[in-house]
């Protein structure tokens, strides 16, 4: 083996060497790839994870997520259109779409981060100051019925977007704004809507005297459906027991009319006799002990006793 | 890799510098001694490289056996290779989770429970949980779970208290539990797949309670865990999120804190009516069935009096009837027994009989010698 071939030699192996070390690349699964020249980009992205090729040295591999990442905004009181504060927390959706814009544009997640926080809470302030309260905190298929919410309640406006459709609408707004960043927005949400402090206690109050009024509301109708009892007591006791004493007065009545005819039928066979045995029974209830007893001389009894003689 | 191309380079190095590897000795005679005399080969090439150090490396090679020392060593460092190479292509997955492998980043294939072969440092492997139940909370947290669990409730009020579609304030806490469906979107879909269920999981309950009225979520608890679920289910799919979601559970569904006692006196309104009404049901019931049986009292008595009224009158006219009958076979006869009968029946019961003549005008001189006798009768009585 002469030098020549042993430099030959060598110089395949550093070129192996180095190709090994540097010519090639994994990209993961749940990730995409930048391949820049000396900073410069070549326009290769790589998005399909697995073995790849590069010029060693020459080329730089940037990696990306390729996964959808979550942008949380900062909760904030935003005034809607009606004067009034309402508390918002929204949170997005959004995933690198285009790395190399993205490398070019943003270069790294915390700045895509504050980009979108610039983006997203222009919109969101934009659409909520063009809204009334009521339509950012109702849904766009809301109905009174669906609700079960009793109409009589006064809270039947209709509304003309809701909030389904105010997010749609910051979510078209924003996605507009994103893909020159290689970003593309998934979804836009209102994680949280609620009433500002002030407002709360206002609402609270007014809660509490909902309430109050319900409660008073079941009391009096608890006395009412009481008195309404008592009365009915009332009236069906006088009922019961009149209709009873008449029931019983037209019995006895009937029983005594049956009694009289009974009493006519035998009587008016001789009338004379009955008055005679009637004035005896009679004789013989009036008269007791401590009656004196005037008998005139010509009285039937001494007539008889005369008549013996 | 840097190893082996360091092991590759170094070689080879070691192959150039010296001629003949194993002219010199009698030869390798087994595999062991083979790798010994590589490793031996290795070293010294490094050792030329070094320069100085390698001339040290020299010295002690030659001070020292020169195969022998360094025989074991190898021995051991090819017994590590060969047991590092042959334990990481066996994977063993425990049950209730799954493999993900990845073939040089990319995914190949998913591993199930049980011993599973790979190739080692090109196939990568991610266990995931598949089985363990997640539980995400809502409005509490479990801050010691054990028999009688404990929850931190404070200052979670920002994610419980939501808006209703009556523009009241309500305060609601749930759990959701989920499981992953697919480990390979669970891995490289969602970025952070908790975060993503929480999100969602808020945003969907905040929408389908601002829907409903506040009375009507106290009352449907199921209704919202249900439609809750389903929404959430929807919105994690269409991020391919690979979770699915194995129930959304109610907590407590109570007004806000605030509120609670004016809550508390509706109920309280609510036992007042219902005692109110019972009482009166009560007074109802001490007195309607009694003058009801009263009634009937009444009626029965009327019906007894009745019977009476006409068995008397019947008995009465009977007793007449047949007396009549006798009378009137001899009229004159049983008139004056019966007026006889009767005299003699009442007079002995009357105190006193006076017989009067028709020609007497007045009585009174008479009373008192009757005044006279009643005294001393009265006397005698009062006496006994």
């Amino acid at each position: 083996m002469n030098s020549f071939t042993r430099t030959l030699l060598i110089a395949v192996l550093v070129l192996v060497a180095i190709v090994t070390y540097d010519g090639f690349y994994i990209l993961p699964e749940g990730q995409q790839a930048v391949i820049t020249e000396f900073g410069k980009p070549i326009g290769i992205t790589e998005t399909e994870a697995g073995f790849k090729f590069k010029k060693p040295f020459f080329h730089k591999v940037t990696f990306f997520d390729k996964r959808i990442q979550v942008w949380d905004g900062d909760p904030n009181q935003i005034p809607t259109s009606d004067k009034t504060f309402i508390y918002l927390d929204v949170t997005a959706r959004w995933r690198i779409k285009d790395a190399l814009l993205f490398l070019q544009a943003v270069n790294n997640v915390t700045r895509a981060q504050s980009i979108l926080d610039d983006i997203l809470d222009g919109t969101v302030r934009d659409l909520v100051n063009k809204n009334d309260l009521v339509e950012i905190i109702r849904s766009s298929d809301w109905t009174p019925e669906s609700a079960g919410i009793d109409a009589q309640a006064g809270i039947d406006e209709p509304i003309k977007n809701g909030r389904d459709r105010i997010v749609a609408m910051i979510y078209a707004e924003a996605s507009k704004l994103t893909p020159k960043y290689g970003i593309e927005l998934v979804d836009v949400m209102f994680k949280r809507v609620s009433y500002i402090e002030t407002v709360q206690r206002k609402v609270y109050d007014r809660m509490i005297s909902e309430r109050k009024r319900i409660a008073a509301e079941k009391r009096s109708m608890g006395e009412g459906q009481k008195a309404e009892i008592m009365g009915r007591v009332e009236r069906e006791l006088k009922e019961i027991t009149s209709k009873a004493d008449r029931e019983a007065m037209e019995i006895k009545g009937k029983a005594d009319a049956e009694a009289a005819r009974i009493y006519a039928e035998a009587y008016n066979q001789d009338p004379e006799f009955y008055s005679f045995t009637k004035t005896l029974d009679s004789y013989r209830q009036a008269v007791g002990s401590n009656t004196r007893l005037f008998m005139p001389l010509d009285s039937s009894f001494y007539k008889y006793l005369r008549e013996q003689r | 890799m840097i190893f082996v191309k360091s092991l590759c380079t170094g070689f080879i190095m070691a192959y150039d510098d010296q001629e003949p590897p194993w002219g010199k000795s009698k030869g390798p005679k087994s595999p062991e001694e083979f790798i010994a005399a590589l490793l031996k080969k290795i070293k010294d090439g490094f050792a030329d490289d070094g320069g100085k150090g390698g001339r040290e490396g020299r010295s002690v090679g030659e001070s020292g056996g020169p195969w022998r020392g360094f025989g074991t060593i190898g021995l051991v460092l090819l017994a590590i290779v060969a047991f590092r190479l042959i334990s990481s292509s066996i994977y063993t997955i425990n049950p209730g989770e799954q493999g993900v492998v990845l073939r040089l980043g990319e995914f190949s294939r998913i591993l199930n429970p049980g011993l599973n072969f790979v190739i080692p440092m090109v196939d990568e492997v991610v266990k995931v949980d598949i089985e363990t139940v997640r539980k995400e909370e809502f409005g509490f947290r479990t801050r010691v779970p054990g028999q009688r669990t404990l929850y931190s409730k404070d200052s979670f009020d920002a994610e419980s208290l939501m808006l209703t579609g009556d523009k009241n304030v309500i305060d609601v806490e749930w759990i959701v539990q989920y499981k992953v469906r697919d480990p390979f979107d669970f891995l490289f879909k969602v970025a952070d797949v908790q975060q993503s269920v929480r999100d969602v999981s808020e945003t969907v309950i905040r929408r389908v309670v601002g829907n409903m009225g506040f009375d009507y979520v106290l009352d449907n608890r199921e209704l919202l865990a249900g439609q809750t679920t389903r929404e959430l289910q929807k919105a994690l799919d269409s991020y391919e999120s690979g979770v699915d979601i194995v129930i959304v559970q109610l907590q407590d569904v109570n007004p806000p804190e605030q509120v609670k006692p004016a809550f508390n006196e509706v109920n309280e309104a609510d036992q007042d009516m219902k005692r109110l009404v019972n009482e009166a049901e009560e007074a109802y019931n001490r007195v309607i069935p009694k003058a009801r049986g009263d009634a009937k009292k009444i009626l029965e008595e009327s019906h007894g009096y009745s019977v009476a009224r006409v068995n008397e009158s019947m008995g009465e006219t009977s007793r007449y009837l047949a007396l009549l009958e006798e009378y009137r076979r001899a009229k004159d006869v049983t008139r004056r027994r019966l007026y006889l009968e009767t005299m003699a029946e009442v007079l002995p019961t009357v105190s006193d009989v006076y017989v009067i003549s028709d020609d007497q005008k007045s009585i009174l001189p008479l009373l008192d010698v009757g005044a006279a006798k009643k005294t001393i009768d009265h006397k005698a009585g009062s006496n006994r």
